[in-house]
């Protein structure tokens, strides 16, 4: 799957401000969209689209800091820099606790702002590939038979066949024909690769 | 092996046996150059058990690294080692740990940076070490 061309979306209820940015990042070639509010973004928004965005924290109606608890809820894993003004130590930490991806105070120079947008896109090109690897081994999970299931979960914790069969009191030959299901299935190589990708599927601590 | 060293020696020398039975109060570790901060800030702990402040930046790591480790609180600048640096290895060795650091008041630039390194949060000294002890408070819980 090929992915859209990256964009950064400026949320800024600044006109002068929007425009400087947007002709920056031009200047920088990166495609850049514009938004006066927190609303209009959202109600634009599409999940596909990959960027990052750059999100004054203090604008009326819904501030920035409102908009990542908004964007968090619907599972947006764009990266988020923030920008502002009026900055200080107990916000920029509760930004950053929220997944902030940086926290800039004006004035700051252009090349700091490129720079972080340059790393944040970086950022996003690998959170999307890592979803896409998560989302296809979920979807062979989700192929697995129940008992397929249950002999995964114990060979992947380590079990032995034989220690399988005894858990699951069948024979040891069931279970190596159910193992030979899963691998082919899970499209695995060998019993590492196969932990590899449940680690990759865990829920993080 | 080394776990087992480790909290043998957190154990002030009385490694006995059945010590491990018992509920163990889990340290909280502080690193921090020879400071008037860093003495500022073990003293603003001191009311809690099991503050430790390790002489090397080795023996902070591991005892952040041990499961004994309740928090670890960087007080100050590091003798020999960026702040970032040394937060980034801490938490490579304990994702969970709750780690705070102390700078100065809005040092925004240096918060941030903290907490892209894996800073749990940053506190700023002054105004009052009561957010700092209230945040401890709660990752000893």
């Amino acid at each position: 799957m090929k992915d859209l061309p990256q964009t950064v979306f400026v949320v800024d209820d600044d006109d002068a401000v929007r425009d400087s940015l947007r002709m920056l990042l031009k200047s920088a070639g990166v495609h850049a969209e514009v938004c006066a509010s927190a609303q209009d973004f959202l109600s634009s928004y599409d999940a596909s689209q990959p960027g990052c965005m750059v999100l004054d924290v203090r604008m009326p109606g819904m501030s920035g800091l409102e908009m990542q608890h908004e964007l968090n809820l619907r599972g947006v894993t764009m990266p988020v820099i923030f920008i502002t003004g009026h900055g200080d130590i107990p916000m920029a930490v509760e930004a950053m606790q929220h997944g902030a991806f940086d926290f800039l105070q004006k004035p700051f120079r252009d090349q700091e702002l490129l720079d972080r947008v340059q790393r944040a896109l970086v950022r996003d090109t690998e959170n999307r590939a890592r979803l896409r690897h998560t989302d296809r081994i979920r979807e062979r999970l989700a192929s697995l038979s129940p008992r397929e299931r249950e002999v995964l979960d114990l060979v992947t914790q380590g079990k032995a066949n034989k220690m399988v069969a005894g858990d699951l009191g069948v024979s040891q030959r069931t279970v190596e024909i159910h193992r030979a299901h899963v691998m082919q299935k899970m499209e695995a190589g060998s019993l590492a690769e196969l932990v590899r990708m449940m680690m990759a599927v865990a829920p993080s601590p | 092996m080394l776990r087992a060293e480790m909290a043998g020696s957190n154990d002030n020398g009385n490694g006995i046996k059945g010590d491990r039975e018992i509920q163990r109060v889990r340290t909280i570790i502080v690193a921090g150059q020879s400071s008037d901060r860093t003495r500022e800030v073990l003293r603003a702990l001191s009311g809690f058990t099991n503050v430790i402040w390790p002489t090397s930046l080795e023996s902070t790591l591991a005892q952040a690294a041990s499961q004994d480790a309740g928090c670890l609180v960087i007080a100050d600048d590091l003798r020999e080692e960026p702040i970032d640096e040394f937060l980034q290895e801490a938490r490579e060795l304990q994702r969970n740990l709750p780690i705070f650091v102390i700078t100065d008041p809005d040092d925004v630039a240096e918060a941030v940076s903290a907490m892209r390194h894996g800073a749990t949060a940053v506190i700023e000294i002054p105004p009052s070490y009561a957010a700092l002890c209230e945040e401890v408070s709660r990752a000893m819980q």
